[in-house]
This record gives structure tokens, C-alpha cells and sequence, in this order.
């Protein structure tokens, strides 16, 4: 009674107190997405131009997009449409070296993200609604047919030396380009296994009893091209090698790089299905691990790149296509113990695509049953 | 006319409390919902159904729930008696211990676990270092290993919140129990346990819910010896091919039935066990402080203790940050700081990463700490149904694992229809961090302010404080203990973060945690161990100097 209104005017501080706080934690949010909020803006400008010419003209879509936006700064489409957002799979170093490389060439500022596969396609799906990437590099040939099928992918056909790329890894049409290349191939510890296995029946052998890594197919595109691969030639008595893996203890083991290192450190003997740049650059280290491809014949997992249906930087990423089929990115990728997409050029540092003995494979029929196979050897390796 | 006012304050803040939560942590999660029923662009009712109905997805749920529970017995083994021996004899004077047993903690768990791993396994470094021990180390592998890696990474979680409830009973009740001629077992029994209890329901619950949430164990321990959880099938839908949100989604809805179910028993517990404990009198520590032979035990426990925790876990995380080839081992001729050099030169993408990690983290802590504060005011002690609508949504994100969380921040800040574009920004990493941490300052501050008498308050009006007075001056001084642990505790877990930052982080950005996964990833596995190293003793050090600011000035309770 004695004080009412001094309480009152203390809750009505209170009220402000709390409102303010919520106004604060809005506006901090808000600010920090500020950036964000005008590029989308700007994005979206460009969407509802871009959707009307599909039919390239780039340069006037970048335009009309920037003048949509900016029109008081300078219009030039070349000035304003200075950024990429590239989703990157495989060796973190080339994909660093490729962006600089780009980069420096042309003044586009890119933005990467890096990842596995799966990652960087369960990110997409995330993004679904409002996608962010503008190009994608992926290690599973499967994973980009896929995208094609979808209609996600923007055909390029006219890109510099596509005409020399693998024609067997890349599309036709030009939807996505196989810039790069892993065999898979059997790693084993030098130190451990004295008489490397020649062939993949070979695991089987008492000697490699619990000895045996294989990567996860769900988490490895590469592991899971193989088991495709292997089962598209093979057809379904393809299994019976995957059942004596499992009889003689393989272990499925995640990505490829958690299945190697176990052998590396010694604790596993060898990794079926293993890429083999993984084995060449740890080997390069001094570690001791070594690969051999079988006799029989193996899978080569190609490393397609393609652009997004939804880019807001056709431009940019149509040279950044360019410059990953470049003389200049190609020998990067022959530095990461990768296998170039040109088969004009050659590796001196690893076996070449001649030397390894591979599998006629039927891609059609390893996009088609991907999931299938993912499924029922996961659960068989339980 | 005052009584109105105040009510009236009360349910404007507890309406602002309610909408903040909604559009924060609710829409998110029915995001998640519709999703799990909206299959390729159709509502399908009975799609979560059938996804259940898959065989095998029943023994997963069981076998999470298996493992919250042992790990519950696990940690409660460990963090109890450490939390009396810290209370109650010479060794809590060592405040420093306070911030080394909280490292375990700051381990993330895929880190410790991999330690534990290259510790334990084949031609791991305990074989190399005793090689006798190669009969024993496949016992590791097994349920019980799994069960160990986890108790000894949650533990301090529990210690922490069982030493302040004990703190806070302070010494008087147990000393009239000792006039009164009661033995120390049945002072446990009829003084302390009671009083303890709601504090450790609260404990044990989020334990559970930390345990069936976690990931990082599962999926680098509980893979190898082929133990499945319901985070790791999660996580297999969502982030490997082919996608699949629907199933991912009903399968949370499942782990946040159980959670869910957990938190309704420990607020039952809480309701009926909770006393008021902070009287008018203050409190001091017992006069009752173990002498001779129980500090030596206590002692030797306490060593153990950060041995396992800590001593192992590190000494692989160390071994393997310096050393030159992994293929060699142990030996003195493979020791290397060159990582540490590459790490540290200013500029590179490392640097950037941890400096990134750092400056996010504190955002984050920062926003969590005032809004959980609020949250937990406004909760009180739960008794209207609004309050508990309060205390259950801001408690959501802890019962939700952060993967699914995450999933359903992205569908409602990347939505074409949002209005603020958030997504693949720095704010969206921040209200991420402050989602999925914020339930930790609520529950630390809850835990401070159900303990208060109400007696304290009417003191203050007696004297004629007014409430605004009263807040600052008893309430304030008395919460902010909860609130600097819950500050401390989402400092060091957002540095930490690394599920939702590999989905979240706008492209080219890093933090510690996603640099570190990303080596392990690249087969760097040196390098991302130096990270972690330099990452865990950063927070480690900010601590101290933190506790030691704190120690300066005391905020008695």
C-alpha cells in the first residue's frame, strides 16, 4: 500500500526490461542476417528474371538482376556478379587449390563448402526450397545421373575440352563433367601383409580372417560405385563374394578414410575397396600402406562436377567448369594422386587409367539400384 | 492494485516467454512433423506408421534406451561420491579441480572416443606401451566399453549440478542429524538423499536425454562394435544417400516420446521433492570435514578418476597430434610439433577456424544466458500450466537430438515464404547454438531459483524493497552462480558443436569442431587431434581465469 505506484513503475521498467531484451535478441539476429537478407533479396531478383531465359544470355540476366537490385552502383554485369558457391566432395587440399586457382583467374570471390558426398546431397536437400550452391563437385558418378534425372542440373555442352574428357564418366549432353577419377583398389599395411592379395576372392583367405576394412557404401560413394559395379557385371551371384567378406570378418567401417586408418595405425590389415589417392598420398607420406588393383578387374569411381539449374552465377560457374578442365586444374588434380578427367593427360605419380584392370560396369543399371544395394549390404554387415 | 500489477507482469512475460519459444523451438519441430508426414508432396498419415513398423527399428529403440540408462548408473557412480568428497573434505579446496574435471566434458565425444579407441585397439598404444595387455583390450570393445566412454564424458554434468544442490544444503541440517547421534549412512539416508533427490532427478534426466541424443560416441565407438542407436540411424537418413527426412523425422518423434516421457517423471519428482533450502540464514560450509583416512580414500578416488577421464583419453589425443607417421607408433624418433606450427600461423584456415569457433560461441553463450535466465524466471516452480508449457518448450531442444533440431531450423529459416533470411549466415549459427543450448542455463538457473525461499523475498518488501530492489539485491546474487555455469557450460559445448555446425556453417566458414572432423575426414587425423588439443585448453584456460574472477568474489548462496 505505502509504495503502489513506485511498484508499478518498477514493473512497468521490468515490462521494457524484457520487451527490450526481446527486441535486442531480434535485432542482433537480424543484423547478423542483414548481409544475407539483401543478397537473397538479390538472388531473388535474379530468380524471377533468370526463369524467363533458360535459354542462356547470362549477361543480360546478370544485368537485369543487378540493375533489379543496385541500380546505383556501376551496372556492369561484370562488376557486380563477382561470387560462386561451389559444394566440394574429396580431397580438401585440391579443392582449396582449385578455388585459388580460379579465383586468382578470374576475380570471382567463391564460397565452399566441403564435404562427402551424402553430405553435400543431404545439404542440397536441405536447401531445396532456396538452394545456395551453384556448382556441384561430387565422388559418385551415380549421385550426379541422379541429379540430372531430377532436372537439378544445367546442361553446358559447350565447355573448353569437355571433347577430351573420359567420354564414358561425363553426360553427353553436358549436364555434368567427370573432371577427375579414383580407382578403388585393395590397401593393406606393409608391414602386416607380406603377400598382398591379387584378387578380391583372395580376402576370403583364412590369413585375413578379421584382418578386413570395407567403407560404408551409404557413407562412400566410391564403396558403393564398386559394390554396383561389381554386381552390374556379375549380376546376382555377385553376393556370394559379399557373403564370404562377411563370413571372414570383414567390418564395415564408415567413410573411406575411417576404414583407412585403422589400417594405417596397424589395428586392420587391408581395405577392400579402398581409393586409392587416399593410399598414394599417406604412402607419399612414408606411412606404410601400399595398393594393388586386382586381376580381376575393378571400378573406377569418376568425380563429376555439374552446375545448378538454380544458379544465380551461370557465368561464373560456367568458367569455373572451364577452369576445372584446364591444362593449369588438371595437373592439380594429378598432384592429388587423383586420375585426370582428359585423357589426354597422364599421372606420373600413380598407376594410369591403361594399367589398371577394370570392370565393363553398367552405370545405368548402378544408378538404378544404388539404394537397394546400399540397403541390403548394410544390413548384411550389421 | 500491487498484487494486480504483479500478476499482470507475470502473464505479459510468461505470453512473451510462450511466443519467443514458439517461433524459436516449437515451428521448427512441427517442421519436422509435417515433414514426417508430407511424403514426396502428399500428406501420407500413415507413413510414420510404417516406417515403424519396419522390423528392427523397435530392438534400435530399445538399445538407446538401454544405454541412457546405464549410462545414468555410470555417471552417477562416478559423479556422486566426487560431489561429496568435493563438499566435503580438504580436496574442494582446490578450486582449480573444479575446472579440470570439467574437461571431460569439453572433450567432444567423437574426439574422446577415438582416443580411447587408439588407446584400446589392435597395436593400439596401450599394447605398445604394455603389450601383456593385448589379452585384455578386446574386452574393451564391447557394450561395457561403450557404457564407460560415455559415463566418463557426462559425468561432470551430473557432479556439477549434485555439488551445488549439496552446497546449498549446507552443513547445518546434517550437523543436527550428527548431535542428534545418526551415523553418516543414515544421514545420507534420511537428510541428504531427500534433499538431493530433486536435484539429481533433474541430473539424470538430462543424462538420458544427453545419452539417446549423442552421436559421437555411436558413431565412432558404438559403429565398431556394432551397437546401433537411434542418433545414428537418424543421422544415416539424413545425411547419407538417398535422403530421407521422413523417416529421420519419425524416428525423432519416437526419441522425443521417450524423452518427453522422462521429463514427466523427473518434473512429478521435482514438484514432490523440492525444498526450499536457501533460508533467511545463509549458509556455511559443515563443520563436519573428513579427516585422516577418508581424505586419503577420497584422494585416491579423485586421482582415479581424472586418470580414466582424462589421463587416457588425452594421452592419445596428444600422442596422435605429435606424432610423424601413424604407422610407426610410439617412439621417440616420430615425435613432431610440426602440426602445431601449422596450426598456429596466423592467417591460415585453422587460425581462422578457431578464431570463428571462439567469437560464435561467445555470441551465443552470451544470448543463451539472458534468455534462458528469463526462461527459467518466468518457470518459477512450474505451477500453472502455462509455466510448465515454458519449462517443456525450452527444454525441447535438449530431448530433440541437435541433428533433427538442426533439420528443422533449416526447413523454417530456408523456407521460401520467411521473410528474415538467416540461413548460411553467421545469425543463423548463433540462434542454432542458442536453440539447442539454452535448455542448460534454464535448467542451472531453475535449479537456483526453486531453492530459494520465498521467505527471502517477503523479507526484502517487509523492509521495503521494491521488486525491482529485491530482484537486484536477492534473487540476482542468488541465481547468478546458475547463470555463469550455464554461461560456462554453452561457452565450451558451442565450441564444441559439430553435428549441427557441418550442416549449418555458411560455406567457407569453419569452426574448431568441423575442422576436426573435416582432417579425420582427409585422413589429417594428427592435425585434427592438435586442434582439439589447442581448442580444449583454450576453453580450459578461459575457464580458469573465469573461476578464478569468481573466487574473488563470492557469491554466497
Amino acid at each position: 500500500m505505502l509504495n503502489t505506484t513506485q511498484t508499478r513503475t518498477t514493473f512497468k521498467w521490468g515490462k521494457g526490461a524484457a520487451l527490450a531484451l526481446a527486441l535486442t535478441f531480434g535485432m542482433a539476429l537480424a543484423g547478423c542476417g542483414n548481409n544475407a537478407g539483401s543478397n537473397a533479396a538479390a538472388n531473388a531478383a535474379a530468380a524471377s528474371n533468370g526463369g524467363n531465359n533458360a535459354s542462356s544470355n547470362t549477361a543480360a540476366a546478370s544485368a537485369s538482376a543487378s540493375t533489379d537490385t543496385d541500380s546505383s552502383s556501376n551496372t556492369t554485369a561484370a562488376s557486380t556478379d563477382k561470387k560462386l558457391t561451389v559444394y566440394s566432395a574429396g580431397p580438401e587440399g585440391l579443392a582449396t587449390k582449385l578455388i585459388e586457382g580460379y579465383e586468382a583467374k578470374t576475380g570471382v570471390k567463391v564460397e565452399m563448402f566441403q564435404g562427402t558426398t551424402g553430405k553435400i546431397l543431404a545439404r542440397m536437400e536441405a536447401e531445396k526450397s532456396n538452394p545456395v550452391a551453384d556448382v556441384v563437385i561430387l565422388a559418385s558418378l551415380p549421385s550426379a545421373q541422379g541429379l540430372k534425372d531430377e532436372g537439378l542440373t544445367l546442361p553446358y555442352p559447350e565447355a573448353v575440352n569437355a571433347d577430351k574428357l573420359n567420354p564414358d564418366w561425363s553426360d553427353a549432353d553436358g549436364n555434368y563433367f567427370s573432371t577427375s577419377a579414383s580407382a578403388l583398389g585393395i590397401a593393406y599395411n606393409t608391414k602386416l601383409v607380406k603377400t598382398p592379395p591379387t584378387s578380391w576372392e583372395d580376402l576370403t583367405k583364412p590369413e585375413f580372417k578379421d584382418q578386413v576394412n570395407i567403407p560404408d557404401p551409404s557413407l562412400s560413394g566410391s564403396a558403393l560405385d564398386f559394390m554396383t559395379g561389381y554386381l552390374s557385371v556379375k549380376g546376382d551371384s555377385g553376393w556370394s563374394l559379399f557373403e564370404n567378406f562377411k563370413k571372414n570378418g570383414v567390418a564395415m567401417a564408415g567413410a573411406n578414410q575411417e576404414a583407412l586408418d585403422p589400417v594405417i595405425t596397424g589395428a586392420k590389415g587391408v581395405v577392400a575397396a579402398a581409393v586409392d589417392y587416399m593410399t598414394y598420398s599417406s604412402k607419399a607420406k612414408g606411412e606404410p600402406v601400399d595398393i594393388v588393383y586386382p586381376k580381376d578387374g575393378t571400378v573406377i569411381s569418376p568425380r563429376p562436377a555439374a552446375i545448378l539449374k538454380s544458379t544465380q552465377h551461370e557465368a561464373n560457374a560456367k568458367a569455373f567448369i572451364d577452369y576445372l578442365l584446364s591444362d593449369e586444374a588438371q595437373k592439380m588434380v594429378t598432384d592429388a594422386y587423383l586420375l585426370p578427367g582428359r585423357t589426354d593427360i597422364k599421372a606420373d605419380n600413380r598407376a594410369n587409367l591403361d594399367e589398371i584392370p577394370q570392370f565393363k560396369v553398367d552405370w545405368d543399371y548402378m544408378n538404378k539400384n544404388g539404394a537397394d544395394i546400399t540397403e541390403k549390404f548394410t544390413q548384411m554387415f550389421k | 492494485m500491487k498484487s494486480l500489477s504483479l500478476k499482470s507482469f507475470r502473464a505479459w512475460s510468461i505470453v512473451l516467454a510462450l511466443l519467443v519459444l514458439t517461433v524459436l523451438i516449437v515451428v521448427p519441430l512441427i517442421e519436422i512433423f509435417i515433414q514426417s508426414v508430407y511424403r514426396d508432396g502428399e500428406l501420407q498419415w500413415s507413413a510414420p506408421f510404417r516406417t515403424l513398423a519396419n522390423s528392427g527399428l523397435v530392438q534400435v529403440m530399445l538399445g538407446s534406451v538401454w544405454l541412457g540408462i546405464c549410462v545414468i548408473a555410470g555417471t552417477t557412480v562416478l559423479a556422486l561420491p566426487l560431489a561429496w568428497v568435493m563438499t566435503n573434505t580438504r580436496i574442494g579446496r582446490w578450486k582449480w579441480l573444479d575446472v579440470v574435471l570439467l574437461i571431460p566434458f569439453m572433450t567432444p565425444p567423437y574426439i574422446g572416443s577415438m582416443g580411447w579407441i587408439l588407446f584400446m585397439q589392435k597395436n593400439g598404444y596401450l599394447e605398445q606401451l604394455i603389450p601383456a595387455m593385448s589379452h585384455i583390450t578386446p574386452y574393451f570393445f564391447t557394450f561395457g566399453g561403450m557404457m564407460l566412454i560415455m559415463s566418463l564424458h557426462l559425468f561432470p554434468f551430473l557432479y556439477l549440478l549434485l555439488r551445488g544442490a549439496l552446497e546449498r544444503i549446507g552443513g547445518s541440517m546434517e550437523e543436527a542429524g550428527a548431535v542428534m547421534g545418526a551415523p553418516f549412512l543414515y544421514r545420507f539416508r534420511r537428510i541428504v538423499a531427500p534433499l538431493l533427490l530433486s536435484a539429481y532427478g533433474m541430473g539424470a534426466m538430462l543424462i538420458f536425454v544427453k545419452t539417446i541424443a549423442e552421436f559421437g560416441t555411436p558413431a565412432t565407438f558404438g559403429k565398431r562394435i556394432g551397437y546401433e542407436v537411434m542418433t545414428s540411424e537418424i543421422h544415416k537418413y539424413i545425411s547419407s544417400w538417398p535422403i530421407d527426412f521422413g523417416k529421420a523425422t519419425t524416428l525423432s518423434s519416437l526419441l522425443l516420446t521417450a524423452c518427453l516421457l522422462m521429463w514427466y517423471v523427473q518434473s512429478v519428482l521435482s514438484r514432490r521433492f523440492t525444498y526450499s533450502l536457501v533460508g533467511g540464514k545463509g549458509s556455511r560450509r559443515s563443520a563436519l570435514k573428513q579427516k585422516g583416512l577418508a581424505v586419503w580414500l577420497s584422494a585416491i578416488f579423485v586421482f582415479l578418476l581424472l586418470v580414466i577421464s582424462i589421463g587416457v583419453p588425452y594421452f592419445s589425443i596428444l600422442a596422435a597430434s605429435t606424432m610423424k607417421l601413424r604407422g610407426v607408433g610410439l617412439a621417440w624418433n616420430n615425435w613432431t610439433l610440426d602440426y602445431y606450427k601449422q596450426l598456429l600461423t596466423w592467417g591460415t584456415p585453422s587460425m581462422e577456424a578457431l578464431m570463428s569457433s571462439i567469437w560464435i560461441s561467445l555470441a551465443a553463450s552470451t544470448v543463451a544466458v539472458v534468455l534462458g535466465t528469463w526462461f527459467a524466471l518466468v518457470i518459477q516452480r512450474s505451477r500453472s500450466l502455462s509455466q510448465r508449457s515454458v519449462d517443456l518448450f525450452s527444454l525441447l531442444p535438449n530431448t530433440v537430438p541437435g541433428i533433427v533440431m538442426v533439420v528443422g531450423l533449416i526447413l523454417l529459416w530456408n523456407a521460401p515464404w520467411m521473410p528474415v533470411h538467416l540461413y548460411n549466415t553467421y545469425g543463423m549459427v548463433i540462434l542454432t547454438y542458442v536453440i539447442l543450448f539454452v535448455p542448460y542455463t534454464v535448467q542451472y538457473v531453475k535449479s537456483a531459483a526453486g531453492q530459494i525461499d520465498g521467505s527471502l523475498f517477503q523479507a526484502g518488501q517487509v523492509f521495503g524493497g521494491r521488486s525491482f530492489y529485491i530482484f537486484r539485491r536477492v534473487m540476482l546474487p542468488l541465481i547468478i552462480p546458475g547463470m555463469l555455469s550455464g554461461w560456462m557450460m554453452t561457452f565450451t559445448i558451442a565450441s564444441r558443436e559439430l553435428v549441427g555446425s557441418l550442416l549449418i556453417l555458411p560455406p567457407s566458414v569453419q569452426t574448431s569442431a568441423t575442422y576436426i572432423y573435416a582432417q579425420f575426414e582427409q585422413g589429417q587425423v594428427s592435425l585434427g587431434m592438435a586442434m582439439a588439443v589447442v581448442s580444449v585448453g583454450f576453453t580450459t584456460l578461459m575457464l580458469l581465469i573465469i573461476e578464478s574472477l569468481g573466487s574473488r568474489r563470492k557469491w554466497n548462496a
